[in-house]
């Protein structure tokens, strides 16, 4: 569902001059795969997540999701994926369901699927109590189940997450990592992009250890541990990037 | 590797029949969201509706307060060398509202200053007899020319000592067996025309299109910030981003939702100046006199322009709105542009409408004149045309601009 080859993303900085912020990403997403992302903050995780959603474009290198180009079909490729990030929110000043509605129309669903998919997503995330109540109003994992219904409203195949749970309680969290194991449960392909361990264990199927804009490793996390031959996913971590204490 | 045994699921199906008009869909939602901001609402309809008709209503009681004060207020007036000249000093004391002190020479100027005397008038000593030789007689008036109150009561001892002077002419006249006529060749009235302008149209002319062109900028100030700023601040503008909707779409779908803020705020000023002076309230007996004419080629013409004017402003807002990082960013380059709005518009109201043709390619300021022009109903074909072209043209480059700007990643995705 997802092959990126290659990717690289260089910005130009006035005072520090070119920086790589994607160095050369190749890896490959499958249907029914929750694929993890793990690196530290500003290891380049955004900027690769953000470049398979079309939003930034690559210096360099491309992928195909859902089997279009990110560089010639990049329409076609945001028609079949869902972006969910942790630093996106909600317009305000509108109520749950003019949010669904508004990408249904935006995903060029007919005004009758947008209903019908705006009633089964409000009933599987329990929305209905809240669904015409302006956005502001709403709590933090109210806002989270409208995130997630503005994301699936078009069902799509492919799906991104980054660090979808940064900033949340642990009920809020939980939504979220419930709504990525369904994702999987249907057959959807999942990127899954975090800085925290414990998420990477309890979701991924396969990880890529993300580092200075370079994978440094990709694996299942026994493959990983057996790499390493450390248990402890810190310390399977930090070994792989190099900075684990001798 | 995870082997893939089922088919991944496709997307829904997109309307076989309509391709979604992205450019409408997101005007819809920005136009609708627009209008639930408070500030919005207060900049784009109350204001206008409301505060500025109050304003002008104010500025009635005022300035009719003044007047009413400048007719009824007793000053304490002096006069110096008044012993050389009792009929004129009787005069003077018989007058109502006026306190009339001799002084000396010497004290006039420290007692104006002291504020013990409004103002002064010196007679020279041989007043009387010159009155009598039939003479003329220099008078001084000495007033405070910082001290409203000062210039008013020299005014009235103006007045008064013309009205003496009246009637020693006429005595002067009867002395030589002539008729007051003689000294008034002239008898002047002056008619306004039924055809002509009014005090009203006159004072809407003057104050129209700088009030248009401030409230067309002021009322979308809120709205274009909120459409790129405010989302990159919120965190929304990615979500958008990632929808099938093409940059070019997002950009015209909000700068079409920032026009149309432009064209509500600037007509819903015209209602509140219509209002303001077609109401005949005694609030605005100040602007309104003679009664408000505005012919519908006049308001059609105000119209027209308008049009430009608002996609020029919604392009800059725009543009400035998308180069900022955040809504914060975006008010401190407002203040230089506000300033680059407003000079002109300011400028107009002191232009009369026979302009060079150099003025219609000055932005704004062309627009302004042709409102002006329209008002008044003095139309010079030429430079509207040339005006107009100018302001498409200006329009044109200011959505270009804000259009390439909300291309570039780098100003969009600002990390």
């Amino acid at each position: 569902m997802i092959e990126a080859r290659n990717l690289c993303k260089v910005f130009t900085d006035k005072k520090r001059g070119l920086i790589r912020a994607v160095d050369g990403v190749s890896f490959e997403c499958h249907a029914g795969e929750i694929f993890g992302l793990l690196g530290p903050n500003g290891a380049g995780k955004t900027t690769l997540l953000r470049m398979l959603a079309t939003i930034l474009e690559p210096t360099s290198g491309t992928a195909t999701v859902a089997g279009y180009d990110i560089r010639t079909q990049a329409q076609e490729v945001r028609q079949n994926i869902g972006y969910l990030s942790g630093s996106t929110a909600l317009y305000e000043r509108l109520t749950a369901r003019e949010m669904v509605r508004y990408f249904g129309a935006l995903y060029g669903l007919p005004t009758e699927a947008i209903a019908a998919q705006t009633e089964q997503i409000f009933t599987e995330l329990d929305m209905h109590e809240f669904a015409d109540s302006r956005c502001d109003k709403l709590s933090t994992g109210q806002k989270q189940r409208v995130s997630i219904a503005r994301t699936i409203v078009h069902r799509p195949p492919v799906l991104f997450f980054d660090e979808p749970t940064s900033g949340l309680d642990v009920v809020a969290a939980r939504t979220i990592t419930r709504f990525i194991r369904r994702c999987r449960d249907e057959n959807r392909a999942v990127v899954f992009s975090t800085h925290i361990m414990s998420e990477v264990e309890a979701l991924c199927d396969r990880i890529a250890v993300i580092y200075r804009g370079q994978i440094v490793a990709i694996g299942t996390l026994e493959e990983l541990r057996a790499r390493t031959g450390r248990q402890a996913f810190e310390h399977v971590f930090l070994r792989l990037i190099g900075e684990e204490d001798t | 590797m995870i082997p893939e045994t089922r088919p991944a699921p496709t997307p829904l199906e997109t309307s076989p029949t309509r391709p979604p008009n992205h450019v409408w869909i997101i005007f819809r939602k920005e136009f609708s969201e627009i209008f639930r901001d408070r500030r919005t609402v207060i900049s784009v309809i109350i204001s206008p509706l409301l505060i500025t008709p109050a304003i002008f209503a104010l500025l009635g009681v005022v300035i009719s307060g003044q007047a009413q004060k400048a007719r009824t207020q007793t000053y304490a007036v002096g006069v110096v060398g008044g012993s050389s000249a009792p009929l004129v000093l009787q005069a003077l004391q018989k007058t109502p509202n006026l306190r009339v002190i001799s002084i000396p020479r010497s004290e006039a100027e420290t007692q104006i200053k002291d504020h013990r005397l409004s103002a002064v008038a010196v007679l020279p000593d041989d007043t009387h007899a010159a009155l009598r030789e039939g003479r003329t007689v220099s008078v001084d008036i000495l007033e405070d020319a910082g001290n409203q109150n000062s210039q008013t009561a020299a005014e009235r001892l103006n007045t008064i000592l013309g009205a003496i002077g009246q009637q020693v002419v006429a005595q002067r006249l009867r002395a030589r067996h002539l008729p007051p006529e003689y000294a008034r060749p002239f008898d002047i009235t002056e008619k306004p025309i039924k055809q002509g302008g009014s005090t009203a149209t006159f004072f809407l002319a003057m104050m129209l299109p700088y009030i248009l062109s401030v409230s067309a900028f002021s009322g979308a100030i809120y709205a274009a910030f909120d459409q790129v700023a405010g989302e990159k601040e919120r965190g929304t503008l990615e979500t958008l981003l990632v929808s099938p909707a093409s940059r070019r779409a997002i950009v015209l779908g909000k700068f079409g939702a920032v026009v149309a803020v432009c064209l509500i705020s600037s007509l819903l000023s015209i209602a509140g100046m219509v209002i303001t002076f077609g109401s005949g309230l005694k609030q605005y007996a100040w602007l309104s006199k003679g009664g408000l004419h505005l012919s519908p080629a006049a308001i059609c013409v105000t119209l027209l322009v308008l049009l430009p004017l608002s996609v020029l402003f919604a392009g800059l807002l725009l543009a400035v709105s998308t180069f900022a990082r955040n809504q914060k960013e975006a008010q401190t380059y407002l203040a230089p542009l506000f300033i680059l709005v407003l000079a002109p518009a300011m400028i107009s109201m002191f232009l009369n409408t026979d302009v060079g043709l150099s003025v219609a390619l000055a932005p704004v300021l062309n627009a302004a004149i042709i409102i002006k022009q329209a008002l008044s109903g003095t139309y010079d074909l030429a430079f509207i045309l040339l005006a107009s072209a100018a302001s498409v043209l200006y329009a044109a480059a200011a959505l270009t601009f804000a259009t390439k700007l909300f291309q570039k990643e780098s100003v969009l995705i600002k990390s």
